[in-house]
């Protein structure tokens, strides 16, 4: 006999249903929250932790993890900042070179990450925290805290240009999630992710280069922090080392939230757009009904350990640490 | 000699080394009212990278320790008034409190210990932000100075908050050395298997050591807010990567089992001689934390057991 409602296919849907009912409630309470305008503003505020997130979702398909988010974020934005000014300061002279120039940076930085967790065998959650502590001192460096401003309207338009209600970078990004779902889904780079984290030994075993698959994984996320640094460069026009700031727990919750286990092998990126919609739904939501957004951190924090929990298989684990 | 042998004695050998070098660049480092200004400056730092041992010595890590600061700094403000003294145990009971959280996430719901810390850490956030109304506070001053004044007084040349460091280092090396406590949080940094396959209930061990870990880190947190005569939700921002810097270049690997917290002493002090060097060398405010942040990578490296790590993730 066969059940209709497994546990699995529970877990696999749960985060789509919770993202439903989040907004059923909020619409509930406040009409407001359901208008092209309101959900106009969630994607805006969805775009740029969407980039990390997906970045972040290859790692942890690997079973690894990356902390490094906010360094690379804040190191991308501020050399795109002064090469865009440098390069012209605006889209229709030759600064828009800055632009595959910080993604090409992105996936240095994730190169260098990758190469300090695999060659020097520290675990990925140290090797990527310190890196991103190194990014991060490495922006305040440059900037010594002063805010480079992008005005050019043309790469404005990102964010001030809309069809259909959507700014241009809601497109890019959805863009962006396409590609990111076409290298999981149909490139050996994407399986190979997740061989490495359904069981490593037997993706070495049966001749797979981890060591190489793990560093091209960061590498890739990398490319992705950078795009997130575009975007939120493009969201506010100001390119400062704190850009990065808050993305490091924002994305790991979205991912984990959106049915993506920690231990690797499953999920992917489009369990991450759920779960970043989940997080900044909840974000709007609260204030949509009045709540003070402080209230954010303690929500997710709650959330990320009730995802992983729910997507623990306990019989699989010994040892926690 | 090979590189085993002399592995456990390096943080010592670095940091007369770095001394040597600080020492010989500028004669003013050396002398004792300098020397003893640079470790009372450092005290809530070290109280934080001592309970940090504790969750690093299991093998585990803690990165709500700033976080937790943060949220004393804030209620050692509020509650001072109302509670006086008293508000010193508030404090520790609320870091304590939290601390058992994140361990009982850790081992009863099997979460790792870097996202339990970091979900304690956002809930410490909320928290802070809530109590403080999202505004920096100021203390009584009078208040502080009858009831904290002492911690942040001098005798002679020796400022207070050294001998609350020495206390409660000594008290941790007393539960690390000569209790049960430490014997089996040593055994379960040594090998978890092994020590829950000998009887030890692991995970109680495990809550314990988080507890402490969370506990410094609030007298941490208090200290700082005495020190600054107030508090704020991200006043202690920029804690937590010296702290871990401070454990590892002691000498206690992520990996756990080996060091302690007199290493923690040692690699607070390496910490504060690599920043005064820093000032004296010239080098600017702003590069610090790419060095700290150089300087962790390098301390992991050399450090780590990787005889214990089957495959790295």
């Amino acid at each position: 006999m066969t059940r209709l409602i497994t546990r699995q296919k529970l877990i696999q849907w749960a985060p789509f249903l919770v993202l439903v009912v989040l907004m059923l409630v909020f619409t509930a309470i406040n009409p407001a929250f359901f208008s092209l305008r309101n959900f106009g503003r969630i994607a805006i505020s969805s775009t740029p932790a969407l980039m990390v997130a997906i970045g972040v979702t290859f790692i942890i398909i690997m079973g690894s993890i990356d902390l490094s988010m906010e360094g690379t974020i804040s190191v991308c934005a501020v050399v795109f900042g002064y090469l865009f000014l440098q390069w012209g300061g605006t889209l229709f002279s030759s600064a828009w070179i800055a632009i595959p120039v910080t993604l090409l940076l992105g996936a240095f930085l994730g190169l260098l990450n990758g190469a300090v967790h695999v060659l020097l065998r520290i675990p990925s959650f140290m090797a990527s925290l310190a890196m991103g502590f190194v990014g991060t001192g490495l922006a305040v460096m440059m900037t010594s805290g002063e805010k480079i401003f992008v005005k050019d309207d043309a790469f404005r338009s990102l964010v001030t240009l809309r069809y259909f209600g959507f700014p241009v970078m809601v497109y890019l990004a959805l863009l962006a999630l396409l590609i990111a779902w076409l290298i999981q889904s149909y490139t050996t780079l994407g399986r190979n992710f997740y061989a490495v984290g359904g069981g490593e030994e037997l993706a070495h075993a049966s001749g797979l280069n981890v060591k190489r698959v793990r560093i091209t994984g960061f590498v890739l996320a990398g490319v992705f922090y950078a795009l997130a640094a575009l975007f939120a460069v493009g969201k506010i026009g100001i390119a400062e080392s704190i850009t990065g700031a808050n993305f490091m727990f924002i994305s790991i919750t979205s991912v984990v939230v959106g049915g993506v286990a920690l231990w690797g092998g499953t999920g992917g990126v489009l369990n991450s757009l759920v779960g970043v919609l989940i997080v900044n739904v909840i974000d709007n939501g609260m204030v949509v009904i009045g709540l003070p957004d402080y209230v954010q951190d303690g929500i997710l924090g709650v959330l990320v350990v009730t995802a992983v929990v729910l997507s623990t298989d306990r019989r699989m684990i010994s040892v926690v640490k | 000699m090979d590189f085993q042998r002399l592995k456990p004695h390096l943080p010592w050998i670095t940091l007369l080394i770095l001394v040597a070098i600080v020492g010989t660049a500028d004669d003013t480092f050396l002398k004792p009212a300098n020397l003893l200004n640079l470790m009372g400056d450092i005290v809530p730092l070290f109280i934080m990278a001592l309970g940090l041992t504790f969750a690093i010595y299991i093998g585990g890590i803690d990165l709500s320790a700033q976080s937790m600061a943060n949220l004393i700094t804030v209620v050692a403000t509020i509650y001072l008034g109302s509670l006086g003294g008293w508000v010193a145990l508030l404090c520790v009971a609320v870091g304590a409190g939290l601390g058992t959280l994140s361990g009982y996430i850790t081992t009863k719901l099997m979460v790792p210990s870097f996202i339990s810390t970091l979900a304690t850490g956002g809930i410490a956030i909320s928290l802070s932000q809530y109590l403080s109304g999202q505004r920096a506070l100021n203390m009584d001053a009078a208040q502080r100075d009858a009831v904290f004044g002492w911690m942040i007084a001098k005798t002679g040349p020796v400022p207070h908050e050294l001998f609350i460091a020495a206390v409660l280092l000594a008290i941790a090396l007393f539960v690390e050395r000569r209790t049960t406590l430490g014997r089996v949080l040593k055994a379960v940094g040594a090998g978890e298997p092994a020590a829950r396959a000998s009887g030890i209930d692991v995970a109680r061990y495990k809550i314990l050591a988080f507890a402490i870990s969370g506990g410094l880190a609030a007298i941490a947190g208090l200290i700082f807010s005495v020190k600054l005569s107030g508090g704020a939700p991200a006043i202690a921002n920029g804690f937590l990567l010296p702290a871990i810097v401070a454990v590892l270049v002691g000498g206690t690997p992520l990996t756990g089992g080996v060091g302690g917290v007199l290493n923690t002493a040692i690699g607070t002090m390496i910490v504060a001689v690599i920043r005064t060097s820093m000032l004296y060398f010239d080098i600017e405010a702003t590069a610090q934390q790419m060095v700290f942040g150089l300087v962790l990578i390098v301390a992991i490296a050399v450090t780590i057991d990787r005889a214990k790590l089957r495959t790295v993730k």
